[in-house]
C-alpha cells in the first residue's frame, strides 16, 4: 500500500475495481484527491457512485489500489474512522437513541469528537436533547447529523446524497452551514448529490462518474478552459458543427453546442458563449459519449 | 478497549429496553402479588394467617431456612426463564435490526471494529442480562420479605426472629448468582447460532434460528436413525453437570439418598453445586468452541457483506 506523502493526497485509487458478478460497479478507475479540495462525484443512478465512496470509506473490498489518508481503508477501518466522517444517505441515525444518548456515546468513542462543539451547534437549531430521532423530521435529523460531523475533527468527510429528501431551506443551511463551521481549506470534502446546481459554486474540483468508469475529472478553475457551450442558430450552427461539438441541444429555439478543447477565439464570432453549468456539461458528457 | 467495550454495552441497553424491563416488570408483579396475596388471605380468613404463623414459629430455625430457601428459589426461577427468552430475542435482534433501520452504515461510521462491536452484544448476552436478572432477583427477595415482615408485624408475630435472621441470603445468592451466569455458558453454542443468525438472516430470523433445531435431529432420524443432534440440542441442554449427583430435572424429584445439602442438619443450594465438575467438563469448552465459531462467522458477515 502507498503510505507516501499521505499529508497532500488524501485519497489516491490505481486501477480501482468492484464486481458483483458480472457486473462492474467500479471499472478499473484511477484519481487522486487533495487535500483542501471539495470534490463533487457525479453519476446517474447506478453509475458506481456509492460502490466507490463504500469503497473509500472501507465498507466494501475492492479490487486494486486504494489508500485513504495512508490507510487500507477495508483493512483499517477502525484507524480510519478516527480521521474522517461522513453522512452516508440520509436517516441512517438509528431512529430509537435520543440525542443526548447518541452524544455521549460518540463523545466515549471518537477520539476526536467535541462534544461541546456539537451541543453548541445543536443550540442553534429546534433539535431536542431529550427527544429521539424518531420524533425528529428528516430536517432536523440531517442537522444534527450535521452537527455531529461537524464536531469530529475529521480530515475527510464524505457525504452521499446528504439532502435527499430536505426541503430547499434545510438544503441550503445545510451547504452554508458546512462551508461556514466545517471547511477550512486543509480540510477535504466528497460529495455526492443529484441536486448538482446548488454545490457547484462550492465545488473546488469535480469528477464525473458513469457505468463505472471515469468520464471527466477536472478542477473547476480549469473547466472554462476546455468547454464552453455556444448559444447560436441557423446558419452559424451548421458552421460551429464543423469543430466537432460533443453534444447538441435545443433552448428556445436556439441551439446549444457544447464543445471540448476549442478555443473560444473559434467560436466567439458564432453566438454567445458561456460556460457550461454542471448538470448541462454533466448531460452532454454523458449523453454526448452514448450518442 | 474497556471503555469502548462500555459504552458499547450501555449502547445495547438503550436500544433494548426490554433487558431492563423485563426484569423490573417481573419484580413488579411478584412484589404486588406479595403484598395482593397477603392481604386477600388475611381478609377472608385471618385464622390460617395465625395457624401459618403459628406453625412457622414451631419450626426449628433449619427448616424454617429451608421454607425460606424454596420461596427464593421459586422467585428466581420465574426470572430465569424470563431470562432465558430474553437473551433468545435479544441475541436474534441484536445484529438484525441495525440492518432492518440501515442504522449500520452510521455504527460503522464510527472508529469501531465489526469484531468490537459483536462481541459487546454477545457481553450482553452472557453476561449483562445474568447480572442485571441477579439485581432484580435481590430486590425482589427483599421486597417480598419485607411485604411479609409487615404482615407478620400486624399479626403480633417477631418478623425478625421468623423470617430475617433465619432467611438464607448468602447461600441463595451466591447459589443463584452461580447458576444465573453457569446457564448462559452452558447455552453458549445457541447463543452464538443466534447471533449469526441474526447477523446473517435476510428476514424473518426467529424461523431461520428455530427450524434448523427443530427439522436437523428429525431429518437424521429419519436418513439415518439415529439421534445424535437431537442428543446434542436437547439433552446436553437439559443435562447441566453443575448440580452434585443429580441431574438439572431432578432437582425438585429426586428421592435417592445421599444428595448432599439436602440433609437433617439443614438445606442449603451451594453444597449442591459442583463447580469443578461444570468447569472441566468437556461439554462446557466445546460449547464453547462452537460459540465461537458461530461468533467469528458473525462478525465476518458483518465485515464483508455489502449491504447495498
Amino acid at each position: 500500500m502507498d503510505q507516501s506523502d499521505p499529508d497532500s493526497v488524501v485519497v489516491r485509487a490505481r486501477n480501482v475495481s468492484k464486481r458483483y458478478g458480472s457486473v462492474h460497479a467500479v471499472d478499473d478507475v484511477s484519481f487522486d484527491i487533495e487535500r483542501g479540495r471539495i470534490m463533487g462525484l457525479i453519476g446517474p443512478n447506478g453509475a458506481g457512485k456509492t460502490t466507490l465512496l463504500k469503497s473509500v470509506l472501507g465498507l466494501t473490498e475492492c479490487d486494486g489500489s486504494l489508500s485513504v489518508l495512508g490507510f487500507d481503508p477495508f483493512r483499517q477501518r477502525k484507524e480510519l474512522m478516527r480521521e474522517i466522517s461522513f453522512i452516508a444517505d440520509v436517516a441512517v441515525l438509528p431512529r430509537w437513541i435520543r440525542v443526548y444518548q447518541l452524544l455521549r456515546f460518540i463523545e466515549t468513542i471518537h477520539p476526536r469528537f467535541s462534544r461541546q462543539r456539537a451541543e453548541d451547534l445543536l443550540s442553534r437549531t429546534r433539535v431536542r436533547k431529550d427527544a429521539r430521532v424518531r420524533e425528529l423530521s428528516k430536517g432536523m435529523v440531517t442537522q444534527l447529523h450535521l452537527s455531529i460531523i461537524i464536531a469530529i475533527d475529521a480530515r475527510l468527510l464524505v457525504l452521499d446524497e446528504p439532502t435527499l429528501g430536505l426541503d430547499i431551506i434545510f438544503r441550503k443551511e445545510f451547504y452554508t452551514n458546512l462551508l461556514n463551521d466545517y471547511f477550512d481549506g486543509e480540510r477535504t470534502i466528497l460529495v455526492t448529490t443529484h441536486q448538482v446546481e446548488e454545490i457547484e459554486n462550492l465545488l473546488t474540483d469535480v469528477m464525473f462518474i458513469n457505468e463505472g468508469k471515469i468520464v471527466l475529472q477536472a478542477s473547476m478553475d480549469a473547466l472554462p478552459e476546455r468547454y464552453v457551450e455556444l448559444m447560436t442558430s441557423g446558419e452559424n450552427a451548421e458552421r460551429a458543427r464543423r469543430f466537432n461539438p460533443i453534444f447538441e441541444r435545443d433552448v428556445f429555439g436556439k441551439k446549444v453546442l457544447t464543445f471540448e478543447g476549442v478555443g473560444r477565439e473559434h467560436l466567439k464570432s458564432l453566438g454567445d458563449l458561456r460556460t457550461p453549468a454542471i448538470a448541462d456539461l454533466f448531460v452532454a458528457k454523458i449523453k454526448g459519449v452514448a450518442a | 478497549m474497556i471503555e469502548g467495550q462500555a459504552i458499547l454495552v450501555r449502547r445495547e441497553l438503550w436500544e433494548h429496553r426490554s433487558i431492563l424491563v423485563t426484569p423490573a416488570v417481573i419484580a413488579l408483579l411478584v412484589s404486588l402479588m406479595a403484598v395482593t396475596g397477603h392481604v386477600t388471605i388475611s381478609a377472608f380468613n385471618e385464622q390460617v394467617v395465625d395457624v401459618a404463623i403459628l406453625g412457622a414459629s414451631n419450626l426449628g430455625p433449619v427448616e424454617r431456612s429451608a421454607a425460606i430457601n424454596v420461596m427464593m428459589i421459586g422467585i428466581s426461577s420465574l426470572f430465569a426463564l424470563a431470562m432465558s427468552v430474553l437473551t433468545f430475542f435479544y441475541t436474534l435482534d441484536a445484529l438484525y435490526a441495525e440492518r432492518k433501520d440501515r442504522s449500520i452504515l452510521f455504527w460503522r461510521s464510527i472508529p469501531c471494529t465489526d469484531s468490537e462491536t459483536v462481541l459487546s452484544k454477545l457481553t450482553v448476552a452472557i453476561v449483562v442480562i445474568p447480572l442485571l436478572t441477579m439485581a432484580a432477583i435481590v430486590v425482589t427477595h427483599l421486597v417480598v420479605l419485607a411485604v411479609t415482615g409487615i404482615w407478620v408485624e400486624i399479626r403480633g408475630a417477631n418478623a425478625w426472629h421468623l423470617l430475617w435472621s433465619t432467611a438464607p441470603y448468602l447461600d441463595n445468592w451466591i447459589a443463584t448468582l452461580v447458576v444465573l451466569l453457569a446457564l448462559p455458558l452452558w447455552q453458549a453454542p445457541f447463543v452464538g447460532w443466534f447471533l449469526f443468525v441474526s447477523a446473517f438472516a435476510r428476514r424473518s430470523p426467529f424461523l431461520m434460528a428455530v427450524l434448523p433445531i427443530l427439522i436437523l435431529p428429525m431429518l437424521e432420524k429419519t436418513l439415518f436413525g439415529s439421534t445424535l443432534l437431537a442428543q446434542a440440542f436437547f439433552v446436553r441442554s437439559a443435562n447441566v453437570p453443575l448440580f452434585r449427583g443429580l441431574r438439572t430435572g431432578d432437582l425438585f424429584f429426586y428421592e435417592g439418598p445421599g444428595v448432599p445439602g439436602i440433609e437433617a442438619s439443614g438445606f442449603a443450594l451451594l453444597p449442591l453445586l459442583d463447580l469443578s465438575r461444570f468447569l472441566l467438563s468437556p461439554g462446557l469448552w466445546l460449547g464453547l468452541v462452537v460459540c465461537g465459531l458461530f461468533t467469528s462467522a458473525a462478525i465476518y458477515v458483518r465485515r464483508y457483506r455489502d449491504e447495498s
